[in-house]
């Protein structure tokens, strides 16, 4: 049976996982008796650069023979837009924070397992864009969330970052029995676990009602819905910079495409979404309002991460109440946008904090007020930074404005009075959040900086090259939006159409 | 409600959802936390399993049951060998007392 | 052919920002030099976009790439009409001067680069946003110049004062940006398109109701952007920035952004009932209130701030009133006016080195040169017949007169009055009575400031004469507005004979008589001691600013303690969390 070429990424990437921990082993073997090589961070980013060219060929086959379902045994697999969405924001967004890492990594104990996890975190994510199985989901959500774990407590030795890791652990667990017992719900009831079957036999009842608040809220653990958000503050400033980029950037987002995936099929059950809208908006004003009060860096961003679920959810929102594209469209597209720019933040930010490793080998948090007059030794670190965190308060010419303006019009183009309410509290929050934003820009540039002035250290190419190469992005599609309607479309399209009526 | 079989386990499998959750809401020890999360997940096996019988897909109910077993343990291990490091760089296994990173 | 020009207007200095940032600081001379040449270049290619004034629009390229998606972008398309590019002549024109006057002002400052560039890209974002006939890059420009306006207030990042006011700035301007979103947003989802004539013909297509929403909602981006009450606020505190930023972005570009939107729109919004006298309401109190506000202020350039604000709201009330072509000749020549005093102001700050006036006095002596210019200034602001702000402020006058309510023309008659009496106390205590500091050190403007400033000492004088030239090509590429062209001989004797006119000059010189009479007058100044009072305190709107921050601080420490630390209740929140919403959605089903 012929499989489409795109799922073979997914075993390359899983292969190539323990490989790479076992050549990193074999290193330290041969480092103890003297012989020192450093391979296998390099050799991570193999099976990155291949997994691209098979993305190629996954790209030109969709525009050719549109979205491809097939059986994998029992279970049903399909490749269409929102597959392509999330195999784009891993494989970029990975392949930078892997080349990002080989520099800023280097020395760390357990250096070989960090790459291992990252491969095995992206492998198993485009796995999980292409399923269309709700225990398949499941399991492809659990194996993201068990090398997520490892990630956020890598830093084994502080105690801080053990502790944001088991309280990630056991918020995500408890998301994890939720989604069980949904399943178990909605296998009871329509006597299969195929997303296209259910949506052909989903009805109104109060138990697949259940079913779906279960899913809602379990993932909505992953997703960080307030109130299930708490997780997210402590492991985004704990792990480590690369990390926290994939976390903010990716994670968050594959949890909530796998939330819509079942929501989809159980849409004639509720009216998921307003409820989603409604979620939406209170993490919004509720990232918003907490991060004003932040005085490190990487809780700011975190806190950032929260608001802008709320605009992804309220573009998802507006797209599932009514079955009008433009806002899963405009959804998709700040999906990307925020990835890239939240990914260049906490990157930038992550060149300051090895900056501060180097000169005194600590590994303290980065304080707002640390960045003072940081402009002068490291101008690029610092202009992408800038460019990073007022794309997110939605300036242009930044990217960050165009994929808000989408879904804005979107509410708009609803015709519904709470749509167009919660488009001007999004607008107003934007405007808040410009208040915890700008601060950091003009921290950055000033002339006197906070600590006396220490030699100025070169970065490592390999770390200004994802900055360039975001940096560039952010301003790129602020200014031609439509570069990517190749990808956003077939996304929207795929999420809209998939609806059961 | 009749006692058939398929209803006594359903009870059975909301008492054990309602200690565990009574658990996560109470319980201090980090170990006993992780071993509560492991009685949600026999809970929702037990309840993947009935589901099962209960539609007539018995194979799917089993067979999902068999890979969650599987996959949670996973979580365990994990979970475990956080609380071992907890327990060295912390001194305590009482999650009460990890609560430095707040606010 | 018009449409290289106008891409040139917007891309070139966007290309030399880019140039000057990528030499970086090291090379100073070079960096003045490329500010000046691409500055002036710019400015060039807007007066050769003048002899091709039409109502005609244009599309410079669409942004959908894929034929396949309906795309959200629409095109980017410009219309070179008669306002859009007056407005992109002052913006670079002005720019230019405000550039080559930094070469003295800015010389030896830190952070060049940074400077030029934002001022740069600041020009060619107010050139495109005058330009354009798309509603979606309005708001693209719109907020561009919000953007180099916060980063060039707070320019010297260390004052504290410079970086709250800058963001302050930001924030208010911001939200009633939100107005201006909501109305583009409305017209596009239900016009279905973004373009700007399309929808001044069709405005009748939207609802009564919607209609009026963008009304008021335009009203609302306006007033923010040109610092009307109750927005006023953030343009005193916006004066932290260096001065030649003050003179373009705050006196004659930006702000008056706002008023071009009420231009614009004008004619899609002048039956929506209320519209109008909510109009004329907002620029009658924004114009008084300010100009009671510059008559108390100490600051050099928070006189000039607050007049500045004043004369905008004698553009907003000539809007409400129906004279759509007095707000706009009133808006040319308080750019050159205005742009002149910031400027002459500017070179007394560099030499004395405060902005406090009763620090100052007695620099005419001194300074000559700057005196000269700046009196030039203050009388067209005063409106002392033969300069510009003479005719523009009599044809605001007359219109309101003729189109809107009496007792709203006499309290602009009074403004007018409160306008003559602090410009002659701005002169008068800078430049004339004794010295606070007799052993002081001044100098007098040098050659880079000397020709920034005598183009516009001269405009002063003359750009008057344009008011035929101007009214004619309005009328030609404004088909919606209905402007009535006459020639500029007509419009003088129109102004002389007019009766208004008259009375206006007698009010103007009482305002100056009692400035210059003000020691035999104190019982007049102990019995409005309360109004002094209320004046200094902004009559309460910073009270207002500064209750909302408190708000949104006590509420934002209160939701920060949910974030406790403790498993037990994170759990909890999730336990509950999901009790709530089982219970919500159950019912509902």
């Amino acid at each position: 049976m012929k499989y489409p070429v795109f799922i073979w990424m997914i075993p390359l990437l899983l292969i190539a996982s323990p490989l790479v921990y076992l050549v990193g082993r074999i290193e330290s073997r041969l480092a103890s008796t003297g012989r020192k090589i450093r391979l296998a961070p390099y050799l991570a980013l193999v099976p990155l650069l291949a997994a691209w060219v098979i993305y190629g060929f996954a790209i030109q086959s969709f525009s050719l023979s549109g979205a491809t379902t097939f059986l994998f045994e029992a279970i049903r697999l399909q490749v269409d837009g929102i597959s392509l969405l999330l195999a784009a924001i891993v494989l970029g967004l990975g392949t930078l924070v892997v080349l990002y890492s080989i520099p800023y990594m280097a020395g760390e104990p357990g250096e070989e397992k960090y790459y291992a996890m990252l491969l095995a975190m992206l492998g198993v994510m485009v796995g999980l864009g292409c399923t269309r199985d709700l225990f398949n989901l499941w399991v492809w959500f659990e194996a993201m969330a068990v090398s997520s774990y490892l990630l956020v407590a890598f830093y084994r030795n502080q105690p801080e970052s053990l502790e944001s890791g088991i309280k990630y652990l056991v918020q995500s667990a408890t998301g994890s029995v939720l989604v069980l017992l949904g399943i178990g719900l909605v296998l009871s009831q329509t006597g299969t676990l195929d997303l296209a079957k259910i949506s052909e036999s989903a009805q109104p009842t109060p138990l697949l009602a259940a079913a779906g608040v279960l899913f809602l809220v379990g993932f909505g653990v992953k997703i960080a819905l307030v109130p299930l958000h708490t997780w997210l503050p402590d492991a985004h400033s704990q792990a480590p910079s690369g990390i926290s980029a994939m976390l903010s950037g990716v994670v968050i987002e594959t949890g909530l495409i796998a939330l819509l995936r079942i929501l989809s099929a159980l849409n004639n059950v509720a009216s998921w979404g307003l409820l989603l809208a409604g979620f939406g908006a209170l993490n919004m004003l509720f990232g918003n309002l907490v991060a004003l009060k932040q005085t490190q860096v990487k809780r700011l961003l975190a806190y950032s991460s929260l608001s802008h679920m709320g605009y992804i959810l309220l573009g998802f929102g507006f797209a599932i109440d009514s079955g009008l594209f433009l806002g899963a469209q405009g959804a998709s597209f700040h999906i990307i946008n925020h990835g890239i720019m939240k990914g260049l933040a906490f990157l930038a930010a992550g060149v300051f904090i090895y900056i501060e490793h180097h000169h005194s080998g600590k590994q303290s948090p980065l304080l707002i007020k640390d960045l003072a007059g940081t402009a002068k030794q490291y101008p690029i670190p610092a202009l992408a930074l800038s460019l990073a965190v007022l794309g997110l308060g939605g300036l242009p010419p930044l990217a960050g404005f165009m994929s808000k303006w989408q879904i804005f019009l979107a509410g708009f183009e609803t015709q519904r009075t709470w749509a167009s309410i919660l488009v001007i509290f999004a607008a107003l929050n934007s405007v808040l959040s410009l208040a915890y934003y700008t601060p950091l820009v003009n921290t950055l540039y000033r002339q006197t900086p906070s600590a006396p002035e220490r030699e100025k250290i070169k970065i490592p190419a390999a770390i200004l090259t994802p900055l360039v190469i975001l940096s560039l992005l952010v301003i790129i599609f602020g200014l031609l939006p439509g570069l990517m309607d190749w990808l956003t479309y077939p996304a929207a399209q795929a999420l809209v159409m998939g609806l059961a009526k | 409600m009749t006692l058939s079989p398929v209803n006594i386990i359903l009870i059975g499998v909301f008492g054990l959802l309602g200690i565990g959750l009574y658990g996560l809401l109470t319980i201090r020890n980090l170990i006993k936390i992780v071993m509560v999360l492991q009685l949600l997940v026999k809970a929702a096996i037990i309840g993947l399993v009935l589901a099962g019988k209960v539609s007539g897909q018995i194979d799917l109910g089993q067979s999902t049951a068999a890979t969650v077993l599987v996959a949670d343990t996973m979580v365990a291990v994990v979970g475990l060998a956080l609380a071992v490091q907890i327990r060295l760089r912390w001194g305590t296994l009482d999650i009460t007392a990890l609560s430095k990173l707040k606010g | 052919m018009v449409n290289p020009l106008i891409l040139t207007t917007i891309f070139l200095p966007w290309l030399g920002a880019v140039a000057i940032w990528a030499i970086h600081d090291r090379n100073p001379r070079l960096q003045h030099a490329l500010a000046v040449g691409f500055s002036l270049l710019a400015g060039l290619a807007a007066l050769a976009i003048l002899p091709f004034i039409s109502s005609q629009e244009t599309a410079v390229f669409s942004l959908t790439t894929q034929s396949a998606s309906p795309s959200t972008w629409g095109s980017l398309t410009f219309v070179p009409d008669a306002m859009g590019v007056l407005l992109t002549v002052i913006a670079t024109v002005i720019g230019s001067f405000a550039i080559i006057f930094s070469v003295e002002y800015m010389h030896g400052e830190a952070q060049l680069g940074r400077y030029y560039a934002l001022i740069l890209i600041f020009i060619g974002a107010m050139s495109g946003l005058a330009l354009t006939g798309s509603l979606l890059f309005l708001f693209f420009f719109w907020e561009i110049t919000a953007l180099c306006s916060y980063a060039l207030i707070s320019f010297y990042n260390d004052d504290p004062k410079a970086v709250a006011g800058g963001i302050k700035a930001l924030v208010i301007t911001q939200l009633g940006g939100v107005g201006l979103l909501g109305g583009a947003l409305v017209i596009a989802a239900n016009l279905g398109s973004y373009d700007i004539p399309n929808f001044l013909a069709n405005s009748q297509a939207l609802s009564p109701a919607l209609l009026a929403f963008v009304a008021f909602a335009f009203l609302i981006a306006s007033a923010a952007k040109s610092a009307q009450v109750p927005f006023q606020t953030w343009l005193p505190d916006a004066m932290e920035a260096p001065t030649p930023v003050s003179a373009l972005i705050h006196a004659a570009t930006m702000v008056n952004a706002g008023i071009y939107l009420l231009f614009r729109f004008y004619p899609a919004f002048a039956s929506v009932p209320g519209w109008k006298t909510a109009v004329v309401v907002v620029g009658l109190l924004t114009a008084f209130l300010a100009a009671l506000m510059a008559a108390v202020a100490g600051d050099l350039k928070r006189v000039l701030a607050y007049s500045t604000v004043s004369q905008l709201g004698f553009m907003v009330y000539a809007i409400g009133v129906g004279g759509v072509f007095a707000a706009q000749f009133h808006l040319f020549s308080h750019a050159v006016f205005k742009a002149l005093l910031f400027l002459a102001a500017g070179a007394v700050i560099h030499s004395v080195g405060t902005r406090q006036m009763d620090r100052m006095g007695g620099l005419g002596k001194e300074m000559p040169f700057v005196r000269n210019v700046f009196i030039i200034g203050a009388l067209a602001l005063a409106g002392i017949p033969i300069l510009n702000g003479f005719w523009s402020k009599e044809l605001v006058l007359e219109s309101g007169l003729e189109g809107g309510p009496q007792w709203a023309y006499l309290f602009m008659l009074a403004t007018a009055g409160i306008t003559a009496f602090y410009s002659m106390r701005m002169v008068w205590m800078v430049f004339y009575g004794e010295p606070a500091d007799p052993s002081r050190h001044v100098h007098d403007a040098k050659v880079a400031m000397r020709v920034a400033l005598i183009p516009l000492a001269f405009g002063a004088f003359t750009t008057w004469l344009l008011a035929g030239p101007l009214s004619n090509a309005s009328a030609l590429s404004l088909p919606f507005h209905e402007i009535h062209a006459m020639s500029t001989l007509e419009f003088a004797i129109e102004i002389l004979i007019a009766p208004s006119t008259w009375i206006t000059v007698s009010i103007v010189a009482i305002g100056l008589l009692i400035y210059l009479l003000r020691g035999k007058l104190t019982w007049l100044s102990s019995r409005l001691a309360w109004l002094k009072f209320a004046a200094q305190n902004s009559f309460g709107f910073e009270k207002i600013n500064q209750f909302i921050v408190a708000v949104i601080q006590r509420s934002a420490s209160l939701l920060r303690k949910t974030q406790t630390g403790q498993l037990n209740w994170n759990l909890a929140a999730l336990v509950g969390c999901l009790v709530i919403i089982l219970m919500i959605v159950i019912w509902s089903v």
